[in-house]
Parts: structure tokens; C-alpha cells; sequence
């Protein structure tokens, strides 16, 4: 969308909540992650990491809050709390994972404060950000609720792939400078392949044909990714069978069976990853 | 009769009026042969508009785009064989050269330097010409199957005129040289005019 077509068009993209999310999209590309299959083994993060070719920044400046990854395991604890007799740093049981890429929101919260359009919503769904009209002001950052952009305060590039490490770099993905956003695109390049390979063909886009790395890469097969669209691709079934669905901002718990919750749907950000996990007590 | 008096003379005058004419009306004619097929050769099709002047580019081998593609008709799509399957157009391997270059033209120097780098088991190192910036997705594949391929009326023997939107006229060229300035904004013009699509995750990403 050019930025004429983007503020041509505000209304339609921003009203996507009250009108059950959908307008004329191509394809709403959504995800479901379950959390009971989850190891939290990171080999996801990693997969986008060797994907997208985002820039390691080390330990140095990871502490300070400058880490690249776009898919980042959060860990919590059953009991924080270790007792009196502190035997271990951490905890030994109780751990519970959960892998936070960008949500792609319907109603993106980081879309309408991007000053210059760089951060807009494709139509097929997915909530993109475009590197070389990015001026980094970070306002989109600072608006995420859930804090999953990522700023190049340095020109990673420079130190990230020593000679000859550069060879590995995804050429279908731009290696971003300094003072650019970045965040998870639902791998939008192997999106675009297989939305070419089915337009050589003559056909749709088939459920499966888009694999991201993140789900290729999961060894319990706990990520699920497809076309929202598509009422019989497996993403929509499990959207379907644990009751949670665009436009919708809260869920049903009555029923043990429904596991499928999205993170802070109370905002009324409408995110296209769904988690299955059933919600305990402690 | 007026002409009947001084025969020779006369016919000899209109003879020389007409050949002049002739020579007028011939250059006219080509001329006006050449603005159209400039204009309105490639159906379905608004060429992008601009013009570049890029420098001589140095290549191993001063490969003659002109004895190639314009003296012997040779498709683009013969050598550069990727630009209807993928995102880039490709460099042909020089085991394509020397399908022909092992009984064509053997004696000349340039073939002598390429029959070199083949013994050697070498590949010329070739320098790229047209080089966008590496934010930029550029697709030949889509590119060819809108204006050649799917195009109505469009014969692929004509492939040239359609690369020659952003290569310009390459087969009267030697090296390949840029001549058009492939700016966002010259991309940006054609897609309108084209009616190509405007998402920027098309080519930004």
C-alpha cells in the first residue's frame, strides 16, 4: 500500500475489531501456539534467527535490553518464591514457557503512530514494516503492549556475520541498518514464494504450503500457521474447536476442553496468534 | 505537352525530383516506422519513462551484447535463462558460451580469453550492472509473464523490447551499460500506469 492508499483507506484498516475483523483480505494469515507442547527448548528463536537474518548483538548489549530476537521464549514460575533453604538459583520445577512473536494484530496498536506509514497492515492480513521508510522513532515500540519490536540502536550488521558468515544470509530479506524497527513478519518471504509458486501453478494458496520457520522448526510441532480464510486449513480448526476468533475479546472458560486464549485480548488489539493453554490455579 | 519540347531535359529534372522524393519520402516513412514501434510496440504496455547515464562498466570479457542479440537474433531468454523462472535474470555459466564457442568464431581474442577461463575451469568474474539496492525485491519472473507471457498479442521473439523497459536498448550496446535510472520513483510510475500492485511488502522486505 503506498501511503496515498494508507490514508485513503484509514478507516477501513483501523475499523477491523467492530467489524469481526475481516474486510476484502486476500488471506488473514493467523498462527496457534500451544503452550502444553511447548518445551521451551528455543530452537524456534533460533530457526528466526538463521531465517531472518537478524543481527546477534551479544551478551554485552542483550543485558541491556538490545536483543534482536523476534520470537523470545518468556519464562515464568509456578512459585517464584524458592523458600527459605535457597539450595538452587532457579527453580526446579514448575517452569512454564511461552513463545512471543509479533502478534500481527488486527488493530495494531503500532500502525496509527508510525509518523511516516512504515508500519501499515498488508492485504493478506499481516502487519508489516517497511525497513527503508522506517526513521526510527520508535513510537511503534513504545505503543506495542507487548513489546515485541526491535530497534537497531547500532549497525549490527557490521560484527554479526564475520567473514565468511555473511554467506548464510537470507537473500530474500534485507539486512537492516541502525536506527530501524524490526519485528517478526510471519515470514512474509516464504509467504510471497508460496503465494508465487501457487500463481505459476494457477491455483490457491494450499494449506501447508506456507511453513515458518518457527513452526518447521518446532521439535514438539506445537505451532500451527495458515490461512485464516481458509475454512478448512488446520490453523482455522483449532481457531474453531477451542472457540476463539477474530473480533472476539474474551473467552468462554466454562468448558475444560477450550484451551485457546490470545494475549491481552482485552486490549482489543484482535492478534492473529492464538496460545492453547488451559489457565490453573496455583 | 509542355514537357514534350525539351524531352530529355525535362525527365531528366522530374527524374531528379523524384529520386529526391523518393530518398524524403523513405526517411519520412522510416522515421515514422521508428516513433511508432518507440511508442506502441508492446501491447498492454505503458513503458516506464526516464533516462540514466551510467558509466562503462570494466568486464573480464567485453562481451558484444550487440553481435549477440541484435546481429544474430539471439533471445535475451537464451543466455539469461533464470528471468522467466526467478527473481533474477542470471549470468549464463560458461559452459552456455561454449556450447557455441567451441566452433564459432574460435580465432577471435575475446573467445580466446573465454576458451581460457574454460580450460582453467574458471568462471569470468562479471560485475553487475543493474544493482538496486538490497532493500529492493525486484521479481523478472512477474515481470516477463505480465508483459510477454500473459500478454495478449505479444510474441516472445519481442522479449527485448520488454527488457529494454528498464535495460534500455542492450543489443545495441557492447557491454551492457544502465541507462535507465531504476529509482522507486521510476518503478512507482510504470506500476501505475500498469496498474501493477502498490503494497510496499511486495519489494521492501
Amino acid at each position: 500500500m503506498s501511503l496515498e492508499n494508507v490514508l485513503k483507506n484509514w478507516s477501513k484498516y483501523r475499523k477491523g475489531h467492530e467489524e469481526g475483523g475481516f474486510h476484502d483480505y486476500e488471506h488473514m494469515w493467523g498462527m496457534s501456539i500451544d503452550l502444553d507442547k511447548c518445551t521451551g527448548c528455543n530452537a524456534c528463536s533460533v530457526a528466526c534467527y538463521a531465517e531472518n537474518n537478524i543481527a546477534v548483538v551479544g551478551e554485552e548489549k542483550f543485558s541491556k535490553g538490545q536483543g534482536m530476537h523476534w520470537l523470545r521464549i518468556e519464562r515464568y514460575w509456578d512459585e517464584p518464591d524458592l523458600g527459605e533453604d535457597k539450595i538452587n538459583e532457579y527453580q526446579i520445577h514448575g517452569a512454564s514457557f511461552i513463545p512471543m512473536n509479533c502478534q500481527q494484530c488486527n488493530a495494531a496498536t503500532c500502525e496509527p503512530v508510525c509518523p511516516v506509514a512504515a508500519t501499515y497492515h498488508t492485504p493478506d492480513g499481516l502487519n508489516a514494516q517497511v525497513y527503508n521508510r522506517c526513521i526510527g522513532s520508535r513510537y511503534c515500540s513504545n505503543n506495542c503492549p507487548y513489546r515485541l519490536r526491535y530497534f537497531n540502536f547500532f549497525s549490527y550488521y557490521e560484527d554479526s556475520w564475520p567473514e565468511p558468515l555473511q554467506m548464510q544470509l537470507n537473500p530474500d530479506i534485507s539486512v537492516r541498518d541502525k536506527g530501524v524497527m524490526e519485528k517478526c513478519t510471519f515470514c512474509v518471504q516464504r509467504i510471497r514464494k508460496a503465494k508465487d509458486e501457487a500463481a505459476r501453478e494457477d491455483r490457491d494458496v494450499f494449506d501447508g504450503d506456507v511453513k515458518t520457520a518457527c513452526q518447521q522448526s518446532c521439535a514438539t510441532q506445537a505451532i500451527v500457521f495458515g490461512d485464516l480464510m481458509d475454512k478448512n486449513s488446520a490453523v482455522t480448526k483449532v481457531w474453531a474447536k477451542h472457540e476463539v476468533a477474530l473480533g472476539k475479546s474474551s473467552q468462554n472458560k466454562a468448558n475444560p476442553d477450550n484451551r485457546g486464549y490470545r494475549v491481552l485480548e482485552g486490549l482489543n488489539t484482535d492478534p492473529c496468534v492464538m496460545f492453547l493453554e488451559r489457565v490453573r490455579e496455583v | 505537352m509542355p514537357y514534350g519540347l525539351i524531352p530529355g531535359k525535362v525527365s531528366q529534372s522530374i527524374r531528379n525530383t523524384v529520386s529526391r522524393f523518393n530518398k524524403v519520402f523513405g526517411l519520412l516513412c522510416l522515421l515514422v516506422f521508428f516513433a511508432g514501434s518507440a511508442s506502441a510496440e508492446v501491447p498492454n504496455a505503458v513503458p516506464p519513462k526516464g533516462d540514466h547515464d551510467g558509466k562503462h562498466v570494466e568486464q573480464p570479457i567485453e562481451f558484444p551484447h550487440d553481435i549477440h542479440a541484435r546481429d544474430n537474433k539471439i533471445n535475451c531468454m537464451y543466455c539469461h535463462t533464470y528471468a522467466r523462472r526467478n527473481n533474477v535474470a542470471g549470468i549464463p555459466p560458461t559452459s552456455k558460451c561454449m556450447g557455441c564457442h567451441t566452433v564459432i568464431a574460435t580465432d577471435k581474442p575475446r573467445i580466446k580469453k573465454l576458451t581460457e577461463y574454460w580450460v582453467n575451469k574458471e568462471s569470468p568474474k562479471w560485475k553487475k550492472v543493474h544493482d538496486l539496492p538490497d532493500f529492493v525485491h525486484f521479481n523478472h519472473e512477474k515481470h516477463l509473464n505480465r508483459f510477454i507471457f500473459n500478454n495478449e498479442g505479444m510474441e516472445v521473439e519481442r522479449a527485448d523490447e520488454v527488457c529494454a523497459f528498464c535495460h534500455g536498448e542492450v543489443k545495441e550496446m557492447t557491454v551492457a551499460r544502465k541507462v535507465k535510472p531504476l529509482t522507486m520513483g521510476f518503478c512507482r510510475q510504470c506500476h501505475e500506469d500498469n496498474n501493477g500492485p502498490s503494497d510496499c511488502w511486495k519489494c521492501h522486505k
